[in-house]
Formats: C-alpha cells, sequence, structure tokens
C-alpha cells in the first residue's frame, strides 16, 4: 500500500514537471520564432485551450459536446463586438450597420437596425471580456439544466449540444444587420487595456494566451485532483452506484460543463484577439468536431495531453498545407491519423507517455518489494454503450 | 397544399438516408459519420456512370447501390469491426473516414497528383441530367408537382418497403435483430455475428448510395455534399426512436413537413432553426426518443 502511495506521488510529481517545463518551452519560443509564426502558434494554442476544454467535460465528465464551438463562437463574438466599436471606422455605428440600416433610422446604436441596442455594453472594453466567459456559461447553465435534469446522458447529450451549435450559427448567419451574417466581424481594433496595445503578431498577444494556457492548465489540474475529479471519475466507473451514495452526480457534471464552456469562450476571446475575426464558421459542426479530436489525438484523459494534441495536429497541417506536395494528401494523412488513434491509442499520445511512465516507475521500485499490485491511476474509460 | 408536397419530398430525402442511418446506428450501434459521404459517392457515381457510362439515372440507382454496398463493406471489416460498444470512438474514426473519402474525390482517387484528371471528379461542382420524364410537372389541382419530387417519394416509400420486409421477414432480418437486442446470446445461438453487422452495414450504405443518386437529381453534386445530411439523419433516427424503423418513418415525415411549413411563412433558415429546435425539445422530453420499443 505504502508502496503504491509512493509510486503514484512519484508519478504525480513527474507530471507536474511535465506541464512545468511545457510551459517553459512555450515561454522561450518568441526567441526563435519570428512574427508570423509567433502569431500562428498562438493561435494553435488558443486551439490547445479548446482541447482543454473538451478534456475537462469529455474526458473527466463523459460529456462529449459537439457544440463547443457555439461557446467559442459565442466568446468570439462577445470580444469582437467589443473591439468592432473600438475601431475608429466604426463610431458612432459600426459600418455593417450602415450598409444594413433602414434609409431613414438614426444614426445612433441604440435604433439603427433592429435590435442593435445589444451592441451599447460593448462599448466598454471590460463589458467584452467579461461578457465572453459569462455568456457562454449561463448557456452552458441553461441547457446543461435542462439535460441533467433528466439524466440525458451519453450520445443523446451529444445530439442535442450539436443541434445547439447549428441553431446559434443559423441564427447568427441570418441576423445580418446586427451581427455582420455570414461574413462575421472583420474590421477590429487591437485590444487596448489602460494604454497599453496587445499587437497580434507581437510577443505581448502571445504571453497573454500562454499565460491564459498556463493558469487554465494548473487550474484544472489542482481542480481535478481535488475531490471532483474523483467523483468526476467515479461517475464514468458507475454513475448509479455513485448516486446511491448520496452524491449528486448531475452537480458535478453541471459544473465540469459550465467550466468546460467558460473555459471554450475565454478560448474564443483570446481567438479574436491572435485572428482578428470572429465568423459564423467557428459554429460549424466540422470546426467542433475537430477540438474533439484533437483532445483524442493528444489524449482525453490529460489537460495537457489534449493540449499539446491540439498544438501539433495543427502545426503539422500548417507545415502540410505549405508543401505543395502534401497540401493534396494532407486530409487524408488526418483522416488515418484519427482512425489509428481510435484504434492503436485510445487514450492518444498522452495514454502511451503514462503507460511507459507506469511501466519505469513499478519496474524502478520491484526490487523493494514483490507484493507489487496492480496500480491503475487512470480510470478505464466505460463509455455509455 | 405546395407546401406539403415539398414538406414530403424533404422529408423523403431525410428518410433515404435516414433509412440506412437507422439500422447502423439502431441495430448495430454505430455512429457513422461518413454515411453522408456514402450518399456523397452515390452522387458522383451517378456523374460518372453518366458521363462515361451513358447510363440513365434509373440504371444509377443498382450501380449506386452496389458501389456504396461495397466501400460500406470494406469499411466494416477493416475500422467498424474493432469499435464495436465503443459508441463515441465510432464518431471519431469514421469522421476520419468521411475526410479521407471527401479529400480522395477531390484529388481525382489520387491519380490528380500524377496529372491524371477524370472528368467529373475532382473539388468542382458537378450537376447530373434528369431524364426526360422527370423533368416535367404535374398539375393536381390547382397545385403543380416536379414529377421528380414524386418520384423521390416512391422511390422512398419503395425502399422503406422492402427494408421492412428485410428486417421483420427474412431470416437475416431476424438475425439482425437477434445481433441487435443481445449479442452475445446472438453468436451463442449460432449466429455469425460478424458477417451480419458487415451485410447490415453494406446494406444501410448502399441505401445511402441510392439517397445520393437521387439528390444528385435536383442539387449541384460536390465533394463536401454529404456533411448537412448526415447531421440531418442522425437527428432524424435518434429523435424518432433508436431500433424502430417506423419511429424513423414518423420524425423524417415531422421534421420534413415542419422543415417546409415553417420555411413557407418565415424563411429557409428559421425552417431549419425549427427542425434542431424540435430535435432538441423532443430529446429533453422523451430522451429515448418518440417511439421506444420496449424490452424488458
Amino acid at each position: 500500500m505504502i508502496r503504491q502511495d509512493l509510486i503514484a506521488a512519484r508519478k504525480h510529481r513527474i507530471q507536474l514537471q511535465c506541464y512545468v517545463a511545457f510551459i517553459a518551452i512555450l515561454l522561450m519560443l518568441p526567441l526563435m520564432l519570428d512574427a508570423f509564426w509567433l502569431n500562428r502558434i498562438a493561435t494553435y494554442l488558443v486551439y490547445g485551450i479548446c482541447a482543454v476544454a473538451i478534456c475537462l467535460s469529455w474526458g473527466w465528465a463523459g460529456i462529449l459536446n459537439l457544440g463547443q464551438g457555439a461557446f467559442f463562437g459565442m466568446g468570439a463574438y462577445m470580444m469582437a463586438m467589443s473591439l468592432t466599436l473600438a475601431s475608429p471606422d466604426n463610431n458612432p455605428v459600426p459600418q455593417l450597420m450602415l450598409l444594413n440600416m433602414e434609409p431613414t433610422a438614426p444614426r445612433e446604436l441604440c435604433c439603427i437596425t433592429p435590435g442593435s441596442f445589444l451592441w451599447i455594453p460593448f462599448r466598454w472594453q471590460a463589458v467584452g471580456v467579461a461578457a465572453s466567459i459569462i455568456v457562454p456559461m449561463i448557456m452552458a447553465l441553461g441547457i446543461g439544466y435542462a439535460m441533467f435534469k433528466r439524466r440525458t446522458s451519453g450520445v443523446y447529450v451529444s445530439i442535442i449540444t450539436l443541434a445547439l451549435a447549428l441553431i446559434i450559427q443559423l441564427i447568427i448567419i441570418n441576423n445580418q444587420p446586427l451581427t455582420g451574417g455570414f461574413n462575421g466581424l472583420a474590421d477590429l481594433a487591437p485590444l487596448t487595456i489602460g494604454s497599453f496595445e496587445f499587437d497580434p503578431y507581437g510577443n505581448s498577444t502571445y504571453y497573454l494566451v500562454t499565460a491564459v494556457l498556463a493558469a487554465a492548465l494548473f487550474g484544472g489540474r489542482y481542480l481535478l485532483s481535488g475531490k471532483m475529479g474523483l467523483i468526476l471519475r467515479a461517475t464514468q466507473e458507475d454513475e448509479a452506484r455513485l448516486r446511491f451514495l448520496g452524491y449528486e452526480v448531475e452537480k458535478y457534471k453541471m459544473l465540469a460543463f459550465c467550466l468546460s464552456a467558460g473555459l471554450a469562450g475565454l478560448a474564443g476571446m483570446l481567438f479574436v484577439i491572435c485572428a482578428e475575426f470572429a465568423s459564423p464558421a467557428l459554429m460549424a459542426t466540422g470546426f467542433s468536431v475537430s477540438m474533439v479530436i484533437w483532445a483524442a489525438v493528444g489524449g482525453r484523459h490529460s489537460l495537457m495531453g489534449a493540449c499539446v494534441g491540439a498544438v501539433l495536429v495543427n502545426v503539422i497541417g500548417a507545415g502540410a498545407s505549405e508543401s505543395p506536395l502534401f497540401q493534396p494528401i494532407w486530409p487524408i494523412i488526418l483522416g488515418l491519423l484519427f482512425i489509428g488513434v481510435v484504434l492503436v491509442m485510445p487514450n492518444g499520445i498522452a495514454g502511451v507517455f503514462d503507460s511507459l511512465l507506469d511501466r519505469k516507475l513499478r519496474n524502478g521500485g520491484a526490487a523493494a518489494s514483490t507484493d507489487a499490485k496492480h496500480v491503475s491511476p487512470r480510470p478505464k474509460t466505460s463509455e455509455a454503450r | 397544399m405546395e407546401t406539403i408536397i415539398i414538406g414530403l419530398s424533404i422529408a423523403s430525402i431525410l428518410f433515404l438516408v435516414a433509412l440506412g442511418l437507422a439500422i447502423i446506428y439502431g441495430a448495430m450501434k454505430i455512429i457513422n459519420l461518413a454515411h453522408g459521404e456514402m450518399v456523397m459517392i452515390g452522387a458522383y457515381v451517378t456523374v460518372l456512370a453518366t458521363k462515361h457510362l451513358g447510363a440513365n439515372l434509373y440504371l444509377c440507382i443498382p450501380i449506386a447501390f452496389i458501389v456504396t454496398a461495397a466501400i460500406g463493406y470494406g469499411l466494416e471489416v477493416i475500422i467498424v469491426r474493432r469499435l464495436y460498444g465503443r459508441l463515441l470512438d465510432t464518431l471519431l474514426a469514421t469522421w476520419g473516414v468521411s475526410l479521407i473519402l471527401q479529400q480522395l474525390i477531390r484529388i481525382h482517387l489520387g491519380l490528380g497528383l500524377f496529372d491524371i484528371h477524370i472528368d467529373g471528379l475532382g473539388s468542382d461542382l458537378q450537376n447530373v441530367q434528369v431524364p426526360e420524364l422527370l423533368r416535367q410537372t404535374l398539375t393536381l389541382g390547382d397545385a403543380n408537382i416536379p414529377v421528380y419530387r414524386a418520384f423521390v417519394f416512391i422511390v422512398a416509400i419503395l425502399l422503406g418497403c422492402i427494408t421492412w420486409w428485410l428486417v421483420y421477414r427474412t431470416h437475416f432480418g431476424a438475425q439482425l435483430r437477434a445481433v441487435s437486442v443481445a449479442r452475445g446470446i446472438a453468436s451463442c445461438c449460432g449466429i455469425n455475428e460478424k458477417r451480419i453487422n458487415s451485410l447490415a452495414f453494406a446494406y444501410g450504405s448502399g441505401l445511402a448510395g441510392i439517397a445520393g443518386v437521387m439528390v444528385s437529381g435536383f442539387k449541384t453534386v460536390s465533394p463536401d455534399m454529404g456533411t448537412p445530411y448526415v447531421i440531418d439523419a442522425f437527428l432524424v433516427v435518434v429523435a424518432g426512436g433508436v431500433g424502430h424503423l417506423f419511429g424513423t418513418v414518423a420524425s423524417a415525415g415531422i421534421l420534413g413537413e415542419l422543415q417546409s411549413y415553417v420555411s413557407s411563412i418565415l424563411n429557409d433558415v428559421y425552417g431549419r432553426t425549427a427542425v434542431f429546435a424540435t430535435v432538441i425539445a423532443v430529446l429533453l422530453w422523451k430522451p429515448q426518443g418518440l417511439f421506444v420499443i420496449r424490452s424488458r
């Protein structure tokens, strides 16, 4: 028993060292990259935050959200609205509204197009920043309450979230005068806090993203290493028994779902700061599924694994799209990669490292005692059939 | 009147795509996101067969069925077979398959890399010529009905009947139902479970291929045309209740009519929004779908 605790503690320490090393590498990257790649990597790190959010809801709470793009997109739009108004071309009203207004409407944000008063609070950037996290969380709270109260689970959750994302995307496309419709919002000012301006191609934005990522990784790890992680792990093993023991499973699921949504919204906000646009494409099913796939490639049970998966897939993809030989076959390689991951290593890259680490730790201490029992540090995935 | 007929035609396409998915998801518990690509391949088979073989649309139906069923069979044997019981993993793997299939069409089955181009493939949009007979319109009372829509409707009904007969009135169907209810016990009773699964997957894919032929008659054909269909069809299957052919028919009908009705009074976007909202409401109200098989 003591030996197992020892192994677990040592493993915990090694994992923590990995996290620290990962962040340290990220912090040193600006020394080697030019502005273009710095911006790209920052965007991929934003995708990494998305993957962390997926890992939280899918890997730990068993909620496969195929509409994560809706939360990401809402976060992006909230920030983009704020940055649109900050741009000098868009004063007092955004260009897109001038193009879509009734000729007689007053040129005021309150009433130029139907519903345009909704933009008024976004004159203050703080509102945009706060809303990009809070609005997705409120949405998640509502839909999560409806779903988990009725104990919807498994694939039905995926379908509901998928349909929800499609609805939101359609609404945004349809309300051209309010949201920019299909083109989205592209005429944005850089984020300015006080008098400091975050240049999308500069170090400041990169460090901002890295800081948020680090906070998400360590915060998530802290949260999951406590009671919540234990209970979420237990729900995947046997939800009915846990409920019988008196735990309110739904509350924990809700919490994971809302946190995941908030994190996705935060990622959406950072995406807008890096990429300087928001469009309905961010809410498309394809993008939501890609997030899930990044997490799957990296390892759905490991926050850092998911993040690394997202960055790796995107970096390789970006590299491939520049070579004329690989560009046409890259989607095929990507497809094969997903199939391979699912068939060969269901726990992703992190799963492979994890089992290597386990073997090493167990062999290393095997001489000390002979009654080494099997240590299972991660939950076996028992998905709803 | 016209709204109802447009609704029926939307419903029949939905039904054709969903029928195959109902078998694959309902009976085998595989979320097949590559199903939409079977629709797409069915449409491309039509394009190629009309261009290169001079076949007409009727002849394309069996050809597309055979081609997509063969692809489906191969897919089951190579990939899906290893994933039974891992529902969400099937979703990821088949998404990978759909990426591959789409790209294969775009790069002319790989020949594009060697600068060999096949007329009718590639990432451009394609069109299919519909036979003269199907291009006319029927006048029924005060409503004009395009013959093609009626044709799609009849094909959907026919295939629905054939599938019903296959599942509920044949030896194969009995075995399929046995496997879907209790996999282990079925194979204990001497049912060759693997063979049944492969055949069912092939049949489901073949149905999607036929749906592709139908779609190609009134929509442009492109490599990424399949994705919306698979999502809609999946919503239909789940909302109708899994493992229940009647549920699929009913929910395809309801959702098709709803979309057509709301689209006619508001616009297309609201029509689709209404469909998605209904599906969400149905799943929240009855998490197992509208029609549930009571077992045990």
